[in-house]
C-alpha cells in the first residue's frame, strides 16, 4: 500500500508530543491574504486596481468625467504638453487688407438697433473653445482623459459584470453536473457542447446581431457566451471531491445533497473561481473593447475605450495620436495591474515551492 | 475503433439539434423584427408585410424550423437578406479568401510558439523567464485593436513597406503582396499567449516524476526537454490546436476590416450590423458542424500521440 | 550469508556531515538532514530506515545530486562515491556518473516511468547514453535485462507501454533501467511500499539476487524494520534528520542500544502475541520506573470478549457488481465483491484482510451504505439494513461510522476541528444547542488524547496520526455501535500507529463498539481482530479465528499471503 506523503511541516512535530502546538488558526482565505501581503508586485497591481475602481465609481456617480461629452475645445485640440513646443504654429494669421463697410447696401440696416437689442436679450453665453487640453482633444473637441476615465467606467464594469454573469451560470451549472451526474450531467452537457460547438467569436455575433448594442446587451452577450470555461473547471472539481473522503465522511454523519455541495465542497473550490472570474474580467473587457469598437458595443451616446479606438483610427492618419495614446495607456496599464494582480492571486492562494 | 466511430457521430447528433434550436430560438423568438429593418426608416405597413411575406416571416414557428432544417440538409440558404447575393455563393468565395490569410498565421503561431515556449522552459525560475513573463502580460494588456492601428499606421502608411489595403483575384498575388503585413501583425500578437501557454505545459511536464528519473539516469537537460518533456507536452498542445483550429474558418475578422479582405469574416461582420439572418445563420451552423469533426479527428488523433489512450 | 566479507577500510559511498535544509516560501529554512554520516563499503546492503520526515529519502537523493531547487546542502557536507567528491563535480560529470555508476529505483513506478515511451526504449536510453551502444545492441540488451528482472516474454514485452504492465512489473522495469550499466552502487528508495505485499516479496527476493550476480552495493530505504531485516547486512536508523543507531542488522535488532531504534522495533504488532496495549515511542524515550510497571502490565495478554447469542450486525452473502461499458453497445459485468458473510458481536473486532483489488474496501462501502450492495443481506440489530428507507437510515446513520484511509483527505480543511465535531450532532439533532454540542467536542477531543485548544485549529495544522485521532472523534460524537475502520492505520508511521491502536482498543473497551477492521497489513489485522476474513479478488477465501488463521491456514492464498509477512531480521 502506498504511504501517503505528508506535507514536510511533519517533521518539526512529534507526533508523540502532547504539547500545545502555536496558538495561531488561520483558514485559506487568511493565510492568502499574508501571503499576498508579502508580495510587492502584487501589492502594486492591488493599489493600481484600486486606483481604477475608485476612479470608476466616482465617474458613475458623477464626481468626475460628468462633463466628458461637452465639446470644449477645438477639433484635434494638441495635448498641453504638446502645444508648448508648437508655439506660434497655431495662430492663424489675419489678413491684411481694410473691411469693406455694405451700410449703404444693406436692407435690414434700419433694423439694425432692434436686432441689437433682441441680441442682448437672447444672449446665449457661449464659453470660447480651449486651444490644448492636458492630454488633448479628439475631433469634436471632447477632453481625452475624461473620456478614458469614463470609458474606465464603462469598460471595467462591463468586464466585471459580464465576468459575474459567466461564472454564476458556469458555477451553478458546474457543480450540477459535477456532483449529481446522470441525467443533470448529460443535460448539461449536452448544453455545453452545443455552445461549444459555434466558435466563440460566431456565437458573440450571433448575440449580438440578435441583442443589438447596449451596455446590458455586451453583458448578457459575453455572460451567456463565455460560462463554458469556468463550467469545465467547476464540474471537474466537483468530479474530484464528490469521492474524496471528506465528502464520504459528511454523507456517512447523514448531511444531505445540498450541504455537502455549498457547505462542504464549495468552500474548498471557491478560491479556483475566484481566480477564474478574475481571469474572466480580463478577457471581458478586452472583448467589450473589440465589440465597441465594431459599434455593437456601447450605445451611440456612450463612451468606452473601444469607440476611443474607433475613432483614433482615422485620427492617426492626421497625426492626431493622443486619443489613440489615452485608450491605449489607460487600458494596458489596468489590464496588466489586473493580470499581475490575478498571477499574485493565484500563487497566494495555491503555493507551491519555486 | 469502427465502433468508436460511429459512437462518435451518433453523439453528434444531438448536438447538431442543439446547435439548430438555438440559432432558431435565437433568430426568431429574439431576433426583432427584420422587415422592418430592412423596409427602413420610411417604409410603410403595407411594404413591411409585404416584405414579411417575402421572407417567409408570417409562417409558424413550426414551419420555419422545418424550412430551417431543409435548408442545411440541402445546403440551400436562399439569398442574403441585405445584397440578394446567394448564401452558398457568399461561402464559395469569401472562404479562400479567409484561408488565405489564416492558415498562414495558424501554422506560424504554433510552429514559433513551441521553440519559444521550449526556450522559456529552459531557462525557467532565471530573469529572463521573469522578464519575458512581464514582458508577454503587459503585451497582452494592449488591445489587438491597438496593434493592428498602429502597425497598419506605421509599416503601410508611414515606412510603405507593405500596401495598406487590397485585395486580388489571384492568389499568388495576394500572398505576396497582401498577406504579409496581416499575417505579421497577427502573428506577432497570437504569439504572446501562445507562448505563454505551451510554456505552462512544458513546466507541469517538469514536475512530473519521470523526469527526476530521466535525471537519475544521466540524461542531458536539453534531451530531457526536447524528447520526454516535448513529447508528453504535445498532448495538451494537441487539444490546444483542436480547439483554435475551427476559429481560422470565421478567420480574425478585424484583420479582415482592417485589411479589406472580402472573407467569410468581414461578411459575417456585416451581416451582423445589417441584421442578415440567413447569412449568419448558415455560417454558424456550418462551422458548428465542422467543429465536431474536427474534434473527432483530434480525439483520434490522441491516440497516435497518447498510448494510454483506449478508444471505446 | 555468503557474500564476501565486506571492504570497510575505503567505503565505496562515503557520506560525512551532511546537512540538508530547504527554503519553504519567503524566507523559511526548515532542516532536513543535521550532520549525519554514513559509509556504504563494496558490495555491502546498507539499509536506512525511519519514519516519515526523518530525512532519509533526502539523504539519499542528495548522493545523485537529485534533490529538488530550493534544496540547500550545508558547508562542511561531503559526499563522496570511489575516491570522487561528488558535491564538486561538473554537470557533466555528474550525469555520466548518474545511471552508470549509480542507479536509482524509486518509490513510485508508475508516475515514474515515462508514459510515453516503450519500456524497452527507455532501458535502450540508458545503454545508448553511456555504454555508447547502438539501438541494435542496446534493444538486444534490453531483452536480456527484462529476462533478468524476471518480466515474462521479454521479447514481446519489450514494445510495452508502463500503463500496460501492473505494479511489480513495472518496478521491475525501473530495476531492469537502474542495472542496465551495471552500477557499482544502487539506490533503492522505497521500492516495495508501493506495492502489494506478495509483491513485496518478490521484488525483495530479486533485488537480493541481482546484487549478488553483480556484485553491487545497495542503499536501501524504507520505514519498514521487517522489510530490510531480510535484505540488509548493516543498518542506519535515523530520525528528525539525525542517526540514532548505525551497526550489523544482527545486533540492530537482537541488541538494540538506542531507546527509539528499540521502540521502533517494539511497537510493531508482533504475530504471536496479542498484548493489552502496544509499546509506543514515549514509552521508551521515558525512563521513570512507573512507566516501566505501566509499560509491563499492559503488556500482558488481552482479554477477548466473547460472542453474543444475538449478534449486532449479522451478513449475508453480500455482492455488489459493476457493469463497465466496453464497446458500442456491449457492457462488462465485474465483481467487486461476489459473496461475503460475517456476524459481528458487540465488543469484537472482525478482521477483513486482502490486496488491492480483493474488494475488502467495498465490504466496509456496503456496511455503511455509501454504496449501494447488489444483492445480500445486512441485519443490524434485527432490522434489514439494506431495506431502509431515506428517514429510518438517518436514524441507523448514528449507529455505524467509519474511519478512512487517508488522514489528509478524510477531514475538511476548510472546516475547524470543532465545526468538524458539531456537525454531525446537528445534523441529528443532538444535544439542546451548539454550545452544549461544542462542550461534547472539547470532552471527546481530550479524550483521543488532543489539546482542547485543537478545537479552533484547522487541519492542515496537524499530523497524519492527529487527524486520524481527529476522525475518531468526529464518529464518537453519534456514539455508534459498529465502528468500520478502512485502512485506517496504514498511511501512519509504525510508531503513530500504535498510539492510534492503542486508542481504537481502549475506545472499544469502553464503548463496547463492535469493530470491522479492513486492512492489508496481515500483523496489524492479527493484533486487532477475533476473527478474520480473508478476501482475494473479490471472493471470501477464508473466515476463522484470528489465531487458528495464522496457525493452520486452510486456503493456498491465505497461505502465500501469510508468507509474505516480512520477519525482520532471521538469525541464520
Amino acid at each position: 500500500m502506498s504511504a501517503i506523503e505528508p506535507p514536510i511541516n511533519e517533521a518539526a512535530i512529534d507526533p508523540a508530543s502532547r504539547l500545545d502546538p502555536a496558538p495561531r488558526s488561520s483558514g485559506v482565505w487568511r493565510n492568502a491574504w499574508k501571503r499576498l501581503r508579502q508580495d510587492r508586485v502584487g501589492m502594486v497591481s492591488l493599489v493600481v486596481v484600486g486606483i481604477f475602481v475608485v476612479a470608476g465609481i466616482g465617474s458613475a456617480l458623477g464626481l468626475v468625467a460628468r462633463h466628458w461629452a461637452d465639446e470644449i475645445a477645438v477639433p484635434y485640440a494638441p495635448p498641453s504638453f504638446l502645444a508648448a513646443t508648437l508655439g506660434d504654429g497655431l495662430k492663424i494669421e489675419s489678413t491684411a487688407g481694410t473691411v469693406l463697410s455694405i451700410d449703404s447696401v444693406d436692407p435690414l440696416e434700419p433694423k439694425k438697433a432692434e436686432i441689437d437689442q433682441l441680441t442682448i436679450k437672447n444672449h446665449q453665453v457661449e464659453k470660447p473653445l480651449v486651444n490644448t487640453l492636458p492630454f488633448g482633444a479628439d475631433r469634436r473637441g471632447r477632453d481625452v482623459i475624461e473620456k478614458a476615465i469614463k470609458g474606465a467606467q464603462i469598460s471595467i464594469f462591463v468586464g466585471l459584470a459580464a465576468a459575474i454573469v459567466a461564472t454564476f451560470i458556469g458555477t451553478v451549472f458546474g457543480g450540477l453536473a459535477g456532483y449529481f451526474g446522470g441525467v443533470a450531467n448529460d443535460i448539461l452537457e449536452w448544453v455545453y457542447n452545443v455552445f461549444t460547438a459555434i466558435p466563440g467569436i460566431l456565437l458573440i455575433f450571433c448575440f449580438a446581431a440578435v441583442l443589438g448594442p447596449g451596455i446590458g446587451s455586451v453583458v448578457t452577450i459575453l455572460g451567456l457566451t463565455g460560462w463554458t470555461g469556468v463550467y469545465r473547471l467547476v464540474r471537474a472539481e466537483y468530479i474530484k471531491h464528490r469521492s474524496r473522503e471528506y465528502v464520504l465522511a459528511a454523507t456517512a454523519i447523514g448531511a444531505g445533497n445540498l450541504s455537502r455541495m455549498f457547505v462542504h465542497i464549495l468552500p474548498n473550490i471557491s478560491h479556483i473561481v475566484l481566480v477564474q472570474l478574475s481571469l474572466y474580467v480580463v478577457l471581458f473587457i478586452k472583448s467589450e473593447v473589440i465589440l465597441s469598437f465594431l459599434g455593437l458595443g456601447v450605445p451611440v451616446d456612450s463612451v468606452s475605450w473601444g469607440t476611443m479606438l474607433n475613432e483614433a483610427q482615422s485620427e492617426l492618419i492626421l497625426g492626431k495620436w493622443w486619443q489613440l495614446a489615452a485608450a491605449t495607456s489607460f487600458m494596458a496599464v489596468f489590464v496588466t495591474a489586473f493580470s499581475l494582480l490575478t498571477d499574485a492571486l493565484r500563487d497566494a492562494l495555491d503555493p507551491k515551492l519555486r | 475503433m469502427g465502433s468508436y466511430l460511429i459512437r462518435r457521430i451518433l453523439q453528434m447528433i444531438p448536438t447538431l439539434i442543439g446547435v439548430v434550436l438555438l440559432v432558431f430560438v435565437l433568430f426568431t423568438l429574439f431576433g426583432g423584427d427584420p422587415a422592418e429593418i430592412i423596409g427602413g426608416l420610411g417604409a410603410t405597413q403595407q411594404q413591411i408585410d409585404s416584405i414579411r411575406v417575402q421572407l417567409g416571416l408570417d409562417q409558424p414557428w413550426w414551419v420555419r424550423l422545418w424550412i430551417l432544417v431543409k435548408q442545411i440538409v440541402t445546403f440551400d440558404w436562399g439569398k442574403s437578406w441585405a445584397t440578394q447575393e446567394a448564401v452558398s455563393n457568399i461561402f464559395a468565395t469569401r472562404l479562400p479568401a479567409t484561408l488565405t490569410v489564416m492558415i498562414p498565421i495558424f501554422i506560424l503561431d504554433v510552429t514559433l510558439a513551441i521553440p519559444f515556449a521550449l526556450l522559456v522552459a529552459y531557462v525557467r525560475g532565471s530573469l529572463t523567464d521573469r522578464s519575458i513573463m512581464i514582458a508577454t502580460t503587459v503585451a497582452l494588456s494592449i488591445s489587438f485593436l491597438v496593434y493592428i492601428i498602429v502597425g497598419q499606421w506605421l509599416f503601410a502608411f508611414e515606412l510603405a513597406w507593405f500596401p495598406v489595403q487590397g485585395w486580388t483575384d489571384s492568389t499568388w498575388t495576394n500572398l505576396k503582396n497582401f498577406v504579409p503585413l496581416p499575417v505579421f501583425l497577427a502573428v506577432m500578437v497570437g504569439l504572446a499567449p501562445q507562448t505563454r501557454l505551451y510554456r505552462s505545459f512544458f513546466l507541469d511536464e517538469i514536475g512530473h516524476d519521470y523526469v527526476r528519473t530521466a535525471r537519475a539516469k544521466g540524461v542531458p537537460e536539453k534531451t530531457i526537454l526536447l524528447k520526454h518533456v516535448l513529447r508528453n507536452a504535445m498532448i495538451p498542445i494537441l487539444t490546444n490546436i483542436s480547439i483554435q483550429l475551427p476559429g481560422i474558418f470565421v478567420g480574425s475578422f478585424l484583420i479582415e476590416v482592417f485589411f479589406s479582405i472580402p472573407g467569410l469574416g468581414r461578411e459575417t461582420l456585416l451581416a451582423v450590423n445589417r441584421s442578415d439572418f440567413p447569412v449568419i445563420q448558415a455560417v454558424t451552423i456550418y462551422l458548428a458542424v465542422l467543429t465536431m469533426i474536427i474534434n473527432l479527428l483530434a480525439d483520434v488523433m490522441y491516440k497516435v500521440v497518447d498510448p494510454r489512450v483506449v478508444l471505446k | 550469508m555468503s557474500t564476501p566479507k565486506p571492504d570497510t577500510t575505503s567505503p565505496l559511498l562515503d557520506i560525512s556531515h551532511l546537512r540538508v535544509s530547504f527554503r519553504v516560501g519567503k524566507s523559511e529554512v526548515v532542516e532536513a538532514v543535521r550532520d549525519i554520516s554514513i559509509a556504504v563499503a563494496e558490495n555491502e546492503t546498507v539499509a536506512l530506515v525511519g519514519e516519515s520526515g526523518s530525512g532519509k529519502s533526502v539523504t539519499a537523493m542528495s548522493v545523485l545530486r537529485l534533490l529538488p531547487g530550493n534544496a540547500l546542502i550545508g558547508d562542511g557536507s561531503s559526499i563522496r562515491f570511489g575516491g570522487t567528491d561528488v558535491l564538486a563535480l561538473s554537470r557533466d560529470a555528474l550525469r555520466e556518473m548518474r545511471g552508470k555508476d549509480i542507479g536509482v529505483v524509486f518509490q513510485d513506478p508508475m508516475s515514474s516511468l515515462n508514459p510515453v515511451f516503450t519500456i524497452g526504449s527507455q532501458i535502450a536510453e540508458s545503454l545508448q547514453l553511456h555504454l555508447g551502444m547502438t539501438r541494435k545492441q542496446s534493444f538486444a540488451r534490453t531483452e536480456e535485462l527484462l529476462a533478468e528482472v524476471g518480466i515474462p516474454e521479454p521479447k514481446a514485452r519489450v514494445n510495452a507501454y508502463p500503463h500496460e504492465l501492473s505494479g511489480g512489473q513495472q518496478q521491475r522495469v525501473m530495476i531492469a533501467i537502474a542495472i542496465a550499466c551495471e552500477p557499482r552502487l544502487l539506490i533503492a528508495d522505497e521500492p516495495t511500499t508501493a506495492l502489494d505485499v506478495t509483491v513485496q516479496q518478490q521484488i525483495l527476493d530479486l533485488l537480493a539476487g541481482l546484487k549478488e550476480r553483480h556484485r553491487m552495493s545497495m542503499l536501501f530505504i524504507s520505514h519498514d524494520l521487517g522489510v530490510v531485516g531480510s535484505i540488509a547486512e548493516r543498518v542506519v536508523v535515523m530520525r528528525h534528520g539525525q542517526i540514532r543507531e548505525d551497526g550489523p542488522t544482527a545486533r540492530i535488532f537482537g541488541d538494540p542500544h538506542d531507546a527509539y531504534t528499540r521502540a521502533l522495533i517494539a511497537c510493531r504488532p508482533s504475530l504471536d502475541t496479542r498484548p493489552r496495549r502496544l509499546p509506543v515511542i514515549a514509552d521508551f524515550m521515558s525512563d521513570s520506573p512507573e512507566a516501566a510497571a505501566v509499560r509491563a502490565a499492559q503488556l500482558r495478554e488481552r482479554k477477548v470478549r466473547p460472542v453474543d447469542e444475538k449478534p449486532i450486525l449479522v451478513v449475508s452473502h453480500l455482492k455488489k457488481q459493476y457493469r463497465l461499458k466496453t464497446g458500442l453497445f456491449s457492457r462488462k459485468l465485474i465483481d467487486a465483491v461476489t459473496d461475503a458473510s460475517f456476524s459481528l458481536s458487540r465488543g469484537r473486532t472482525l478482521g477483513v484482510v486482502g490486496e488491492s483489488g480483493s474488494g475488502k474496501t467495498t465490504v466496509g462501502m456496503m456496511l455503511m451504505r455509501l454504496t449501494e450492495a447488489t444483492a445480500g443481506e445486512i441485519v443490524f440489530d434485527g432490522r434489514d439494513f439494506l431495506a431502509l428507507d431515506a428517514k429510518a437510515l438517518m436514524d441507523y446513520r448514528k449507529r455505524i461510522q467509519i474511519v478512512f484511509q487517508n488522514p489528509y483527505a478524510s477531514l475538511n480543511p476548510r472546516f475547524t476541528v470543532g465545526q468538524i465535531l458539531v456537525e454531525p450532532m446537528r445534523v441529528h439533532g443532538l444535544l439542546a444547542n451548539d454550545a452544549a454540542r461544542l462542550a461534547h467536542a472539547n470532552e471527546l477531543i481530550e479524550r483521543v488524547g488532543l489539546p482542547a485548544s485543537a478545537i479552533h485549529k484547522y487541519p492542515h495544522e496537524f499530523s497524519g496520526g492527529q487527524r486520524q485521532r481527529i476522525a475518531i472523534a468526529r464518529c464518537l460524537t453519534l456514539k455508534p455501535e459498529v465502528l468500520i475502520c478502512d485502512e485506517s492505520v496504514s498511511a501512519l508511521d509504525v510508531s503513530v500507529q500504535a498510539q492510534v491502536l492503542n486508542l481504537l482498543l481502549d475506545l472499544q473497551e469502553e464503548f463496547d463498539m463492535a469493530y470491522v477492521f479492513i486492512s492489508h497489513d496481515l500483523a496489524v489485522v492479527k493484533y486487532m481482530a477475533d476473527e478474520i476474513m480473508v478476501m482475494n479478488k473479490g471472493e471470501v477465501v477464508e473466515v476463522a479465528d484470528a489465531d487458528t488463521i495464522y496457525r493452520s491456514p486452510q486456503n493456498p492464498y491465505t497461505k502465500r499471503l501469510l508468507g509474505s509477512i516480512p520477519r525482520g531480521y532471521v538469525a541464520a
